[in-house]
């Protein structure tokens, strides 16, 4: 079995971790943004960013991607999927934007997301943080920074779970695909 | 939520969750046209026919717009121009488009009950732009949006629908609509302009505008519809504006917060004066951008929910 963090106590760690290399890699805040995918990057997002003001002791922008009508999967589904807001409360023209997924799989949200960062705007450059990077990728995409690599089978998938004020990851379910 | 029809043909057939689903997915795409590059990729690749045998300005270039934006390919016919002026029967007319393989065919009809004809008997999704004095349900739906966009409810809201209701499939279907969601509709019209069996209709009636002013929070105007007049309802433009006209003084008359509403073409000076139409209170122009945003929420749940599985 794959050794997935289960306390909250061990996501802490791994959400620390993430924030430090950020500290490490990062100069010059000034330009950096977040933009989280709806909904586990968003969370995931969100604690990054509480612990970096915490940290830099300054006001970090955060916005919020649906990219549910830029899947390429769209003409294959029974069902579209629901479509949320995009909400993205500043301009992405020359900033550095650091994307925020939870799981890195197949590249397929990353490569949606990316083209729908690009219809708003043209930032100086983006990076990619996930919590989790598992194989099985589909398209040549890659993150710059990440929580845990994983090695899962196909038919599994990996979700975070939030706690009730939807503020905190406190638990990391895998769970079987349904057929 | 998933959704369950590949058709939109009138406010009648949905529920009022299903009204509250569209209503709440149209902020998001709303926000779409207000982007330096208005388009996102969902529908690549979808065609949408726009058959629109009545005259139509806004709802056509707004159905257009919206499905460009989601990336459809569109085409737009109209009655004058085509060979649908030939004699060709409409279903003649819509078997050959669909020989053409569309996935959506908007239609306008001067007459009701052929949009609901070509629902059933093609494989394509339809949506109602509007038939006789039916339904015009999209019209109704971005009413209804452009209210709650407003006051952040429909509930409870007071609105007053006023004109040739007789005639009118945009009074129908937010009468439908509002109801279901629990608002308050007074029609307000001469007897003449009032539908036979009105009595059977959930809402209030009044013959008189100037009692109804005071305790509306939606004043919507409707069109005299010149084209619909071949009898005589009412003496004359004159005297209907003199009655049913909103102007500055009958505004002054209205609650503080109510705002006006009108589906456009305005007849400036018959049921609406300049002082009303360009008055703080109205929201006539965000019903223009709304039903944008609306009609791509629909085009999107009708391409995308066509096949009902489990």
């Amino acid at each position: 079995m794959v050794d997935i963090p289960h306390s909250s106590k061990d996501i802490e760690g791994m959400l620390r971790d993430l924030t430090n290399t950020l500290m490490n890699m990062i100069e010059k805040w000034d330009e950096v943004v977040f933009i989280g995918i709806r909904s586990g990057g968003l969370l995931v997002a969100e604690n990054v960013v509480r612990l970096l003001e915490a940290r830099i002791g300054k006001h970090i922008p955060l916005g919020a991607l649906d990219i549910a009508l830029y899947r390429d999967d769209l003409s294959r589904m029974r069902f579209y999927p629901e479509v949320r807001s995009t909400d993205i409360p500043f301009s992405v023209d020359d900033k550095a934007i650091i994307l925020v997924d939870d799981v890195l799989h197949t590249g397929r949200s990353v490569r949606a997301a990316i083209d729908h960062i690009v219809d708003l705007g043209r930032p100086r450059r983006i990076y990619l943080m996930v919590l989790f990077d598992r194989s099985g990728r589909e398209f040549p995409i890659q993150a710059d920074f990440v929580g845990k690599t994983i090695d899962l089978p196909a038919e599994k998938i990996i979700k975070l779970e939030a706690s009730e004020d939807e503020r905190s990851i406190i638990d990391i379910v895998i769970s079987e695909v349904k057929r | 939520m998933s959704w369950p029809y590949k058709d939109l043909i009138a406010i009648q057939d949905l529920k009022a969750d299903e009204i509250n689903t569209i209503l709440d997915m149209t902020a998001s795409f709303k926000e779409i046209s207000r982007r330096d590059i208005k388009k996102v990729p969902a529908l690549r690749g979808k065609t949408v026919v726009l058959l629109f045998y009545e005259p139509s300005t806004r709802t056509r270039l707004s159905f257009e717009l919206a499905a460009k934006r989601l990336s459809a390919d569109t085409t737009a016919l109209s009655a004058s121009g085509s060979s649908f002026s030939k004699g060709e029967t409409i279903m003649d007319a819509a078997y050959n488009v669909m020989a053409m393989a569309p996935d959506c065919i908007v239609i306008r009809y001067p007459y009701a009950g052929i949009p609901r004809k070509m629902a059933e008997l093609l494989p394509c999704s339809v949506i109602n732009a509007g038939d006789g004095y039916h339904e015009h349900p999209t019209q109704a739906l971005l009413d209804m949006y452009s209210m709650k966009e407003h006051f952040g409810r429909i509930e409870g809201l007071k609105v007053a629908i006023v004109g040739d209701i007789m005639h009118s499939r945009v009074a129908r279907s937010n009468v439908y609509g509002l109801r279901k969601l629990g608002a308050q509709v007074v029609l307000v019209a001469p007897k003449t302009l009032l539908p036979p069996g009105i009595e059977t209709w959930d809402v209030e009636v009044s013959t008189k505008l100037d009692p109804v002013l005071p305790e509306a929070d939606v004043v919507m105007m409707l069109r005299v519809q010149r084209e619909r007049l071949h009898q005589q309802f009412f003496s004359g433009e004159r005297e209907y504006s003199f009655f049913y006209g909103l102007n500055r003084a009958r505004v002054e008359k209205m609650k503080p917060d109510a705002v006006i509403m009108h589906p456009g073409p305005m007849n400036r000076g018959v049921e609406i004066t300049h002082d009303a139409a360009d008055s703080a209170r109205s929201i006539i122009l965000d019903q223009v951008e709304n039903g944008v945003a609306i009609r791509m929420t629909l085009l999107y749940l009708s391409l995308g929910g066509s096949i009902n599985v489990d």
